[in-house]
C-alpha cells in the first residue's frame, strides 16, 4: 500500500517537474531589453497577417509573452507603392525606429537603419532568434523555415507599382506574392539574392502550404521602434 | 438521281470547306510588317517553351502573312541569371534597331530609345495581330490587353529575387508573368496602366490565369532583321 501510494507520489512529482520544465521554459525566456526578433510561429494563415496592424500586433503580442511588451513594436514589412497617393506607401525600413537593435540574447544585429540595410548588418542563423531565443530552421534543416516575410526591396522599400508583391499589403492568402528574406543568409544559389536577409526571392502564391513550398512558414521580422 | 443530288453537294460542301481555310491564309499579307502582336498564344498559358518556342511562335505567326522572311523574336526578357549576369536576356536587346511598323505600315517606334519612351506609338489602333486585327482592351467584355513582357518599364529583367517569367516561359503554374497594356488603359489612371510592357504581374502562369487579370497570353513580336 505505502509502495504503491509512494509510486503514485513519485508519478505526481515526476508529472509536476515535467510542468514545471513547461513553466520554467515559459519563465526562463524573459527577455525585457530584446529590440528585435523573428515571430516564432506566424499568424497560420500564410501571409494574410490582417494587414500591417494585425502584423503588428501579432509582434508585440510575442514580445509580451517574454516580458518585452512594453515597448512598441513593428513588423518589418512594406505596403504595395501606393502611385495614386505616394505619401500613403510604407517602407519597412521607415518603421522601425533608429536601432540599434538587440535580439533576445542581447546580440546587436544592427546599429541603426542605414547599417542594416548594408553588408555591416548581423543578421544571421545564430543571431536572428525568435522571441524566445530560439534558432529558427534554415537549409539543412527540415523543415526550413528561413524565408522571412517582408514585401521589401534589398533597401527595404516598397517595390514599384508594376508588381504587387504584399499579398494584397497583407490581407490575402489566395491573390498575389510576396518577397521573403532568408535569415540563415543562405539560399540555392551563391548569389547577393539568396544571401540577403530582406529581399531574397518571391513566393508562390500567399497560401500557408505556398509559403512552406519554398522555405517559409510564414515568419517575420519584429523590431521594437523606441 | 439520288447520287448526282449527293454529289454536288458533297463537292460544294469541300469547296466551301477549302475556300475557307484558303481565303483565312492568303487573305492579309503583310510582308513589310514588323511588328505585331500575336493573334493567340500557343495554348498553354506563360509557357511558351521558353524564349525559343516564343520565338518560334512569331516566326510561324509572321509566316501566315508573308512575313516569314524575317528573324522574328518575342519581346520577352528571362529573369536575372545571378550567378551568370551576362546570360540575362533583356527584351529591348533582341528585337534588332527599329523602326518597326505594323501590319498597316504604321511605324510604331523609330529606335529602342524611342520605343521605350514616352513618344512610343504603340496603343489601342496601332498595336494590331499579324492579320491587322485590334486587340480587345479595356471596355470588350474579352479584355485580352495583356500582353506578356516578364520586363521593367526600360525593357530590362526584373532584379535576381523576382520571378516575374514564369521560369523563364517555360512554366504554366509556377511564378507570375509582368504584362504591359496594348491599349495603354487600366484600372487607375498611372504610369504603370499606360504602360505598354510593364502594367502589373499575372496572377499566376496558367491560361485561366492570364484571362483573369485581362490578358489571354498574348505578347509582341518584332522583326529582329
Amino acid at each position: 500500500m505505502n509502495t504503491m501510494r509512494s509510486s503514485i507520489l513519485a508519478s505526481a512529482a515526476l508529472l509536476a517537474l515535467v510542468l514545471g520544465g513547461t513553466a520554467q521554459a515559459q519563465e526562463a525566456t524573459q527577455a525585457p531589453n530584446m529590440t528585435f526578433f523573428v515571430t516564432s510561429a506566424g499568424t497560420g494563415k500564410g501571409a494574410d497577417l490582417g494587414g500591417l496592424a494585425g502584423a503588428d500586433a501579432h509582434c508585440q503580442m510575442l514580445a509580451a509573452s517574454v516580458g518585452a511588451g512594453n515597448k512598441t513594436w513593428h513588423a518589418y514589412l512594406s505596403t504595395n507603392t501606393n502611385s495614386s497617393n505616394p505619401g500613403a506607401t510604407i517602407n519597412a525600413r521607415d518603421r522601425i525606429g533608429r536601432g540599434p537593435w538587440q535580439n533576445a540574447k542581447g546580440v546587436v544585429i544592427a546599429t541603426s537603419v542605414e547599417d542594416l540595410h548594408s553588408a555591416g548588418n548581423k543578421i544571421t542563423k545564430e543571431s536572428g532568434l525568435t522571441e524566445k531565443g530560439g534558432v529558427v530552421n534554415g537549409v539543412g534543416d527540415t523543415p526550413n523555415t528561413h524565408d522571412m516575410l517582408t514585401g521589401s526591396t534589398m533597401e527595404g522599400r516598397a517595390f514599384p507599382d508594376n508588381v504587387s508583391l504584399t499579398c494584397n499589403n497583407w490581407t490575402s492568402s489566395n491573390f498575389g506574392a510576396t518577397v521573403v528574406g532568408h535569415v540563415d543568409r543562405r539560399g540555392n544559389a551563391d548569389t547577393v539574392f539568396q544571401h540577403n536577409w530582406a529581399s531574397a526571392h518571391m513566393t508562390r502564391g500567399c497560401s500557408q502550404p505556398d509559403l512552406i513550398a519554398t522555405g517559409g512558414a510564414g515568419l517575420f521580422y519584429c523590431f521594437a521602434t523606441n | 438521281m439520288h447520287s448526282s443530288v449527293r454529289l454536288p453537294m458533297l463537292a460544294g460542301v469541300a469547296l466551301l470547306a477549302l475556300g475557307g481555310i484558303a481565303q483565312a491564309q492568303q487573305g492579309p499579307q503583310a510582308p513589310n510588317m514588323t511588328f505585331f502582336v500575336t493573334s493567340a498564344g500557343p495554348g498553354k498559358g506563360a509557357d511558351l517553351g521558353g524564349l525559343e518556342g516564343a520565338d518560334a511562335h512569331c516566326q510561324k505567326l509572321a509566316a501566315t502573312v508573308g512575313a516569314g522572311g524575317k528573324t522574328w523574336h518575342a519581346y520577352l526578357s528571362t529573369n536575372t541569371n545571378a550567378a551568370a549576369p551576362d546570360k540575362t536576356v533583356n527584351a529591348r536587346d533582341r528585337i534588332g534597331k527599329g523602326p518597326w511598323q505594323n501590319f498597316k505600315g504604321e511605324v510604331i517606334a523609330t529606335s529602342v530609345d524611342d520605343l521605350h519612351s514616352d513618344n512610343n506609338k504603340i496603343n489601342t489602333n496601332t498595336g494590331l495581330t499579324e492579320r491587322g486585327q485590334r486587340i480587345p482592351g479595356v471596355g470588350f467584355i474579352l479584355n485580352a490587353h495583356d500582353m506578356m513582357t516578364g520586363s521593367q518599364p526600360d525593357g530590362r529583367a526584373f532584379p535576381g529575387n523576382m520571378n516575374m517569367t514564369c521560369n523563364n516561359y517555360s512554366s504554366s503554374n509556377f511564378g507570375k508573368v509582368e504584362v504591359g497594356h496594348v491599349d495603354r488603359t487600366g484600372l487607375a489612371d498611372t504610369a504603370q496602366a499606360h504602360s505598354w510592357n510593364s502594367s502589373h504581374q499575372s496572377r499566376d502562369c496558367s491560361q485561366e490565369g492570364l484571362i483573369s487579370t485581362g490578358g489571354n497570353a498574348l505578347f509582341y513580336c518584332f522583326a529582329a532583321q
